[in-house]
C-alpha cells in the first residue's frame, strides 16, 4: 500500500490512506526526514526533532553528555535566519506564543518539541533549525547548568532507594554495552564534562541526516515541506560516524543484586532479561508484545492473577519491556511481597508460575483476546495530538520504517499462539535467558529473610 | 447483566452552542435527561472514542473520620473491583476485552472517576459503569487485596523524601483540621476499615444531587441523555454531606525538619491563597506565572536554577481545595544549599510583593494563559477532565471565554494591588527533609524537628 508521488525533483512524498495515522512522508536533499500526522481537530501542533544521539553513543568517560547536551541546547544560539537567541529565550519565545516546549533524552535518541498554535509553525521551526544548524552557550552556563544535571541526578536517583537499584541492575545486564551506563551519567564523569564536550557532541551528531522531523496537528503536508525546506533545508548534511555499539558478550551467569538500607520500609523484587528488539527481530518482538499483556499487563494478567489473588504472596505483580531502543530491549519482572513473605520465596513463586505459563502455552482466545486489546489501543492513541507523534518519533529513530507504525495492527494479528509460546520460552524461561534478579531491601529483617 | 434496552427520552437542551459566538474555545451543549440528570458535553465524531468523566461534589477523603483514614482511597480502589454478578475478576476482564477503562479516584473534596470507551464498545462500557456506581460488589477478598496493596504504598512511600513532605506539610499546614489526615489512609487506619464501612460510603455520599457529568468525544446530545438516564436514574436523588468548616494557615512562620540520609533536601512551601470564585483569582493565577508556575522564565526557575544551578525544578502552584486555599512553592537542593534556597525564595517573593510584575512579564504571562488554552484540550479525555473541573468549583459553562477576557483586561496596577494584598513571604509553613545544613549561630532562623512521620504508620 505504499504509493509514491513525484511531487518535485527534490522529494517523495508517500500517503498511508490505509494505515492508522494517514501521515506523510517527506525528506529534503540534506537528508533530513520529515513526518506529518494531520489532525484538526484543535488548530494546534506539535512539533518535535529527534537526533540519532543518546547516551548508549557516548565514548568512555563522557557519561552524561548526551543529557547534557540536551539542556545546552536552551543555553543560547540564533534562529535560521540569524536572530540571537540568548540563554532561555527559546523557551521563552515558545511561551510567549502561547507554547509549551522541552526535551528529552534516551539510550538511543534526543528530542526536542514545543506544541503550540499552527500559525506559530514556522516561528518555532525557525528556531528548532536555527539550534540544529550551531548553538553557543557561556561557558558561565555550562558552570550553572552542570549544577543543575547534578541535581536532576540527585533528586531522580540518588534520593531513591529503588531508582539505585535499577540503576545497578542495568549495569549488570548490559555488561560492556551503553545501556549499562545510566542516561543521565554516573555523578563523578558529569562533574568533569566541558563546554568543549558539549560542541564536540553537537558537531558529530546534530546535523539534518541525523535527523527526523515529526509534525503533528492541524497542518497538512506540502505547507511542512514548504517551511522545511526554508529553514531546515538551509543547513548542510555533515559527514557522520557509522553507529558503533559494543555486543553484549552471552552471560554465562545469573546475578542478585541486594540493595540494603534503612530508609526502606517495603521491600521490592525485580527480574531483568534482555529481550527482542522490533528493528533486529520484529516478529519475536511482535509475539513479546502479546506475552506482555497476557502475562504482565494489569489485574487480569496471569503473575497477578497468581501471585496476589490465587497464592497471595504479593500485594502487586507484572511485567513490562522496555522497548524502542536501537539494540536489546529490556524485559522487567516486578513483584512486591505481601507481609511475611520473603523475596526468596516470592522469587521462586514467581519462576514457577513463568515456568507453568510456558509448559502450557497460550490459549488462542486469550491471544485473539490480546491482539484486539493491543489493536483497540491505537485508535486511542489517535485521540491525542502529541501520542502520535510519540509513537512515530520513538519507532523511526530506533530503525523502524513508517509502514512498520501505520500498520501494526495488522502485523499485530498475524502473531499466533504458538508465537507468543515460542517467545515467552526463549526470552522468559529462566533456563533460556540469562537474568539478573534485584532485592530491595529494608535493613532492618528477621533471621529468615522477612521484614520486621 | 447484559443491558442493551434502548430508551428514547425528551432531551432538553437547555443552552446550545454556549460559545459559538467565540468559536475558538469549545462548543459545551448542556444535556438534562427527562428525570434531571445533566451534563455538559463537547461533542466531536473524529476519532470512534468517548469519554466521560463524572464526580460527586464534596464526597471525598475530608469525610473520613481519623479512625478511618483512607476509606474514599479504599471505595475507590474497590468499586471497579467486582459488581452487580460479575466478581472483580470478570469485572475487570470485561473492562479489558472492551478495551475501556474504567476507574475511581479520590480526592480531599471528592469522589470522582473516569469512563473511556471505543464508540463501538459504548453499550457494554456504559453498562458496566452503571454496575459499579449502583451495585459495587465490595467483596472482602477484593478489600483485603486493595487494604494490602494500599499498605504497600504507604511503606514504599516512607522512603520517598517528597512524599514525606507532602505529608508533614498537610499535618502542620492543617493543624487539627481534617484536611491534616492522610487521604490514602495510614497503615494502621487502613486495617480498621470494614466491608460495612464501604457499603455505607456508597450510601451515603454518592446521590444526584451531588453528581456532576462531563463528556466528550463520539456521541450527540440525544444519544448521551438516554445512556446517562440508564446508568445514573436508579441512584439515589439526596445525599447529605457533614459540613466542613474553611481552614487558614496554621503554625504560619515555622520551618519543619525531618532528618533523613539523603543527598538532596526537599523544600515545600505554602502561602495563603484565594478561592476560585474571588474576583482576584485570576490575577492571582497570572502573579503565580510570574513567580514559579511557568517554569522557565518564571522569577523562581530563573534565579534559583537558571543563574545559580541550585536545582532541577522549582514550581509555584495554587490550591484550591473548597475550605482551604494555599500558594505552594517546591523545589529540592543539595543539603549545603537548603537554608540558602528558603533565603532567595523569601527575597524572591518579597521583592514581587513590593515591586509588582513589569510590562513584559505581564503580557508574556497573558498571551500564554490565553494562547495555551487549546493545548489542554487536545484529547477527550483532556477535555473532560477541564469541564469536570470547572464543575467542582461551581463555575459557569462559559468560564473559559470570560477567563480570557479577564486575563485581557488586566493592567499593571491590577497585579501589584493583586501583589502586595495577596502575598506574604513572612506568613509561611516551611517543611524540609533530607539532611539540610542550618546554620546554628543564625538567630533569623529557627527549625523545628519533626521526628515521626505524622498519620504514616
Amino acid at each position: 500500500m505504499l504509493c509514491f508521488f513525484g511531487l518535485s525533483s527534490s522529494h517523495a512524498q508517500s500517503l498511508h490512506p490505509e494505515g492508522i495515522f494517514k501521515s506523510e512522508y517527506f525528506s529534503l536533499e540534506n537528508g533530513l526526514q520529515i513526518v506529518v500526522i494531520p489532525n484538526n481537530r484543535v488548530p494546534v501542533i506539535t512539533h518535535m526533532v529527534w537526533y540519532r544521539a543518546g547516551s548508549a553513543d557516548e565514548p568512555p568517560g563522557k557519561s552524561g553528555i548526551a543529557h547534557f547536551m540536551e539542556h545546552m541546547m536552551f543555553k543560547g544560539s540564533r534562529t535560521i535566519d540569524g536572530k540571537i537567541l540568548e540563554p532561555g529565550e527559546f523557551s521563552r519565545t515558545v511561551k510567549m506564543l502561547g507554547g509549551n516546549d522541552n526535551a528529552f533524552t534516551s539510550y538511543d535518541y534526543t528530542a526536542y518539541f514545543q506544541s503550540i498554535a499552527k500559525q506559530h509553525l514556522k516561528s518555532v521551526m525557525q528556531m528548532e533549525a536555527g539550534r540544529m544548524r550551531s548553538m553557543n552557550p557561556p561557558q558561565s552556563h555550562i558552570e550553572s547548568e552542570r549544577m543543575v544535571i547534578l541535581e536532576e541526578r540527585s533528586q531522580r536517583t540518588d534520593n531513591s532507594p529503588i531508582a539505585l537499584l535499577n540503576e545497578q541492575m542495568g549495569a549488570s545486564l548490559f555488561i560492556n554495552h551503553g545501556y549499562g551506563t545510566p542516561i543521565i551519567g554516573w555523578r563523578h564523569e558529569m562533574e568533569k564534562l566541558t563546554r568543549q564536550d558539549v560542541l564536540d557532541w553537537h558537531q558529530k551528531y546534530y546535523t539534518p541526516n541525523n535527523a527526523i522531523l515529526i509534525v503533528s496537528g492541524d497542518v497538512i503536508g506540502e505547507e511542512v515541506y514548504k517551511i522545511a525546506q526554508q529553514t531546515y533545508g538551509k543547513i548542510p548534511a555533515r559527514a557522520l560516524p557509522a553507529r558503533k555499539r559494543q555486543a553484549t558478550p552471552s552471560i554465562k551467569a545469573n546475578t542478585f543484586i541486594k540493595l540494603e538500607d534503612p530508609r526502606v520500609k517495603q521491600a521490592q523484587f525485580r527480574r531483568a532479561m534482555r529481550g527482542p528488539n522490533y528493528r533486529l527481530n520484529k516478529q519475536e518482538a511482535l509475539a513479546m508484545q502479546i506475552v506482555e499483556d497476557i502475562v504482565g499487563n494489569g489485574p487480569t494478567s496471569k503473575l497477578y492473577q497468581s501471585l496476589v489473588i490465587d497464592q497471595k504472596l504479593a500485594t502487586n505483580a507484572g511485567l513490562y519491556t522496555q522497548n524502542n531502543r536501537w539494540d536489546d530491549d529490556e524485559i522487567v519482572i516486578f513483584a512486591t511481597p505481601a507481609p511475611g513473605i520473603s523475596l526468596d520465596l516470592l522469587e521462586a513463586a514467581i519462576e514457577q508460575e513463568i515456568n507453568a505459563i510456558i509448559e502450557a502455552g497460550f490459549n488462542e482466545d486469550n491471544v485473539r483476546a490480546a491482539i484486539q486489546h493491543l489493536q483497540d489501543s491505537a485508535i486511542y492513541a489517535r485521540d491525542s495530538l502529541a501520542g502520535p507523534a510519540m509513537v512515530f518519533g520513538h519507532n523511526l529513530i530506533t530503525g523502524s520504517v513508517i509502514d512498520d507504525v501505520e500498520y501494526w495492527q495488522r502485523d499485530i494479528e498475524a502473531v499466533s499462539a504458538q508465537d507468543a509460546q515460542d517467545a515467552a520460552l526463549k526470552y522468559l524461561s529462566p533456563k533460556n535467558n540469562r537474568y539478573v534478579s534485584g532485592y530491595l531491601l529494608p535493613a532492618d529483617r528477621d533471621s529468615k529473610g522477612v521484614q520486621k | 447483566m447484559r443491558f442493551f434496552l434502548i430508551v428514547f427520552l425528551i432531551v432538553l437542551l437547555s443552552s446550545l452552542n454556549v460559545s459559538r459566538a467565540n468559536d475558538n474555545i469549545l462548543d459545551i451543549q448542556e444535556v438534562t435527561t427527562q428525570s434531571g440528570i445533566k451534563a455538559w458535553l463537547v461533542e466531536d465524531d473524529s476519532v470512534p472514542v468517548i469519554s466521560l468523566s463524572f464526580s460527586f461534589l464534596g464526597a471525598g477523603s475530608a469525610q473520613d473520620s481519623a479512625k478511618k483514614q483512607g476509606l474514599t482511597r479504599l471505595a475507590s480502589n474497590t468499586m471497579d473491583e467486582g459488581a452487580g454478578d460479575l466478581s472483580a475478576q470478570q469485572f475487570q476482564k470485561r473492562l479489558k476485552n472492551l478495551s475501556t477503562t474504567l476507574y475511581f479516584q479520590s480526592s480531599r473534596d471528592h469522589f470522582s472517576g473516569e469512563l473511556k470507551t471505543l464508540t463501538k464498545n459504548q453499550d457494554e462500557a456504559f453498562n458496566l459503569l452503571r454496575m459499579a456506581i449502583l451495585q459495587p460488589r465490595f467483596d472482602q477478598e477484593a478489600i483485603d487485596r486493595m487494604r494490602q496493596a494500599n499498605q504497600s504504598r504507604v511503606r514504599s512511600s516512607l522512603s520517598d523524601p517528597k512524599w514525606i513532605a507532602a505529608r508533614i506539610m498537610n499535618d502542620r499546614l492543617y493543624e487539627s483540621h481534617t484536611y491534616a489526615l492522610n487521604s490514602g489512609g495510614s497503615i494502621s487506619s487502613l486495617e480498621n476499615i470494614t466491608k460495612d464501612d464501604l457499603k455505607t460510603f456508597s450510601k451515603t455520599r454518592l446521590g444526584k444531587n451531588n453528581l456532576r457529568i462531563a463528556v466528550a468525544g463520539d456521541i450527540n446530545a440525544a444519544e448521551l441523555a438516554a445512556r446517562l438516564e440508564l446508568i445514573f436514574s436508579d441512584l439515589q436523588q439526596t445525599v447529605t454531606l457533614q459540613s466542613i468548616d474553611h481552614i487558614g494557615l496554621q503554625n504560619s512562620g515555622n520551618i519543619y525538619v525531618h532528618e533523613k540520609d539523603v543527598p538532596q533536601t526537599i523544600v515545600e512551601l505554602s502561602y495563603p491563597g484565594l478561592a476560585r470564585e474571588n474576583p482576584d483569582y485570576i490575577g492571582l493565577q497570572v502573579l503565580n506565572y510570574i513567580l514559579g508556575s511557568s517554569g522557565f522564565g518564571s522569577r523562581l526557575m530563573d534565579d534559583i536554577r537558571e543563574k545559580r544551578g541550585l536545582t532541577y525544578s522549582i514550581y509555584s502552584s495554587l490550591l484550591t481545595l473548597d475550605k482551604a486555599q494555599n500558594l505552594t512553592i517546591s523545589s529540592s537542593t543539595k543539603n549545603d544549599s537548603a537554608q540558602e534556597m528558603l533565603f532567595l525564595i523569601k527575597n524572591i517573593v518579597q521583592d514581587l510583593k513590593t515591586n509588582g510584575a513589569t510590562q513584559e512579564e505581564l503580557d508574556n504571562a497573558r498571551s500564554y494563559l490565553i494562547g495555551s488554552l487549546p493545548l489542554s484540550l487536545t484529547s477527550t479525555d483532556k477535555i473532560t477532565r477541564v469541564l469536570i473541573s470547572l464543575m467542582q468549583h461551581n463555575l459557569p459553562v462559559d468560564y473559559l471565554q470570560n477567563r480570557n477576557d479577564t486575563i485581557e483586561a488586566l493592567t499593571l496596577s491590577d497585579i501589584k494591588r493583586i501583589a502586595q494584598n495577596y502575598l506574604d513571604p513572612e506568613q509561611f509553613v516551611a517543611v524540609l527533609v533530607g539532611s539540610p545544613s542550618i546554620d546554628k549561630t543564625d538567630d533569623t532562623i529557627e527549625i523545628q524537628i519533626v521526628d515521626s512521620i505524622p498519620n504514616a504508620e
